[in-house]
């Protein structure tokens, strides 16, 4: 068996690489012998023997745009993930331009509308029961369940207070409206009804009775309270009669864990995984983007030859053994490859939106600091 | 099916071969056979007369040298020199040429007669022309191995002896 080598030269055809990503494009059609020629030529061709074929040389060219791909989109996947999660998996992404949106952290941030009761995605329902006279304690669990819920609830607020001190702001009889039925009667309105007050008085002064008739409350009666552990209620005072409804609100807990999973029917972005980025197009990568794909190519290159000619560590010659130079050439591409694949990183991370929102700050400032450094003229008018 | 040295692995150790003896090292010797046919032998097999070679064959070859060696005889200084000669086999298979005893070997203008002519250097311990392929747990052994190198030793002869040119006795 006589295995050919690189003769010098290529040609290249489609369905001469692994995957055919690019075989179809004319410029890579184009550049896919180019890079053969460069790649050799680096290797040590023609003063040196490659024993690499042709189809080598093309493996790694694809591997190298793509690679050069993967950094790219995975850059941007990085920089949009917040932006394009929940929209179609048919998009390409690729090509898009992403405008920033604050959709999905809305989204994120709805678990704390839950719990603060000012929006969220689970639902806050209502319900009550009735106070039984000398009866403090009452087991909402159980009332629950006699409602037909299951997976339990979650109390997440309890209608029970003492009456607003505003209703009795009239009432001779608070303790504080004393005020008002004397300064009606200085003014011969005595005889009216206390509910009607036709001195117009200061708001502070309002306050100041409202206060009064709370901190009366607060000293001289029962507070209005409630204590709940494990949805065991214990209401403050002890009720003195049965029949008063006390209304509560409540979510159910197998609502809160069904918000977690959104399982719906439309193919969307969830991860990145199924986010929209194909391959990129070969002929719209820039000479930026083709240069490292070279470098990347040749570096590829350099490890399949070192894998070639590695494979047998002495090499056996007429009367002797020799080591050829696979060491050296794998680890140049191990080398080079993890700088190329840094330098490519680094690259895009500066051009990410966060570093380039600083830089323009940074610019700014920049800017700003220069122009204050022209002498202030003084205007004479 | 033996998993190491295959066929596919042999073209490439071919190749570098090929390229370190013709590239790098690019040492060559001119063999010539013995022509059996023209040269008259006795009963016991050596040449009675002046011996005739083959058209010469230039081959690539690697060559340990040793020193010469000069001993002082009755009738003179005597020249003596050992070198051994390694083809690549693949060379010689492609020439049509086995080095055997008695050949000529001509390297830098001095003669030297094969005395003793082996190939002992299989890769991966394999020859392909014995695989007793007939073993059905290990079929295609055919495929696997490769005989690198025939070595010649030979010894320094004067060019008077050899009569391949014109020397003066």
């Amino acid at each position: 068996m006589n295995i050919p080598i690189y003769p010098g030269s290529s040609s290249f055809f489609p369905g001469n690489t692994p995957f055919g990503f690019y075989d179809n494009d004319y410029d890579f059609q184009v550049d896919a012998d180019k890079v053969a020629t460069f790649c050799a030529r680096r290797l040590g061709y023609p003063i040196m023997e490659v024993e690499l074929q042709d189809i080598n040389f093309y493996a790694a060219f694809e591997e190298a745009i793509t690679t050069y791909g993967n950094e790219l989109y995975a850059f941007q996947l990085r920089d949009n993930l917040l932006n394009v999660i929940n929209t179609p998996t048919s998009s390409n992404l690729s090509t898009a331009l992403i405008t920033p949106s604050l959709a999905n952290i809305i989204r994120m941030s709805q678990q704390y509308g839950v719990e603060a009761g000012v929006g969220g995605n689970v639902t806050w329902y209502s319900g009550s029961f009735t106070t039984t006279a000398s009866i403090q304690d009452y087991d909402l669990g159980d009332w629950a369940i006699s409602q037909s819920i299951s997976g339990g609830i979650e109390i997440k607020r309890i209608f029970h207070y003492g009456p607003p001190a505003v209703t009795r702001f009239y009432d001779p009889y608070a303790g504080t409206g004393l005020g008002t039925q004397n300064l009606m009667d200085s003014f011969g309105f005595g005889a009216y009804s206390p509910s009607v007050n036709f001195v117009l008085m200061p708001v502070n002064y309002d306050i100041q009775v409202i206060q009064a008739i709370e901190f009366n409350d607060t000293v001289r009666k029962s507070a209005y309270s409630f204590e709940l552990i494990n949805n065991k209620l214990k209401i403050f005072p002890i009720p003195d009669q049965s029949g008063v409804n006390i209304y509560f609100q409540y979510i159910k807990l197998q609502d809160r864990l069904d918000s977690i999973v959104n399982t719906g029917s439309a193919a969307v972005i969830t991860n990145p995984s199924n986010a929209g980025y194909q391959n990129p197009v070969y002929s719209r990568i820039n000479s930026i983007g083709r240069q490292w794909i070279f470098e990347y190519t040749l570096s590829l290159c350099k490890e399949i030859l070192g894998y070639v000619r590695g494979k047998y560590t002495q090499v056996p010659i007429p009367g002797a053994e020799v080591t050829l130079n696979q060491s050296d050439l794998i680890s140049a591409a191990t080398a080079e490859k993890t700088a190329l694949l840094e330098r490519l990183r680094t690259f895009l991370d500066e051009t990410s939106n966060q570093k380039m929102l600083e830089r323009k700050q940074a610019e700014t400032v920049a800017r700003q600091s220069e122009l204050g450094q022209a002498p202030m003229t003084i205007f004479i008018g | 099916m033996a998993l190491f040295g295959s066929s596919r692995d042999v073209s490439m150790l071919r190749k570098v071969n090929r390229e370190l003896l013709g590239d790098i090292m690019s040492q060559q010797c001119v063999l010539y056979k013995v022509n059996l046919e023209k040269t008259v032998s006795n009963i016991y097999g050596e040449s009675t007369g002046y011996r005739y070679y083959t058209e010469p064959t230039i081959l690539y070859c690697r060559i340990t040298r040793t020193d010469p060696t000069f001993n002082n005889t009755d009738i003179g200084r005597d020249y003596s020199r050992t070198m051994t000669f390694s083809f690549l086999r693949d060379d010689l298979v492609d020439a049509s040429v086995y080095p055997e005893l008695g050949d000529i070997i001509m390297y830098q203008e001095g003669y030297f007669e094969v005395e003793q002519s082996y190939d002992n250097q299989l890769f991966v311990g394999k020859d392909p022309d014995y695989p007793y392929a007939t073993n059905p747990l290990n079929p295609g052994l055919e495929n696997f191995g490769y005989s690198v190198s025939i070595n010649c030793i030979a010894h320094y002869i004067p060019a008077d002896k050899v009569n391949l040119t014109k020397e003066r006795p």
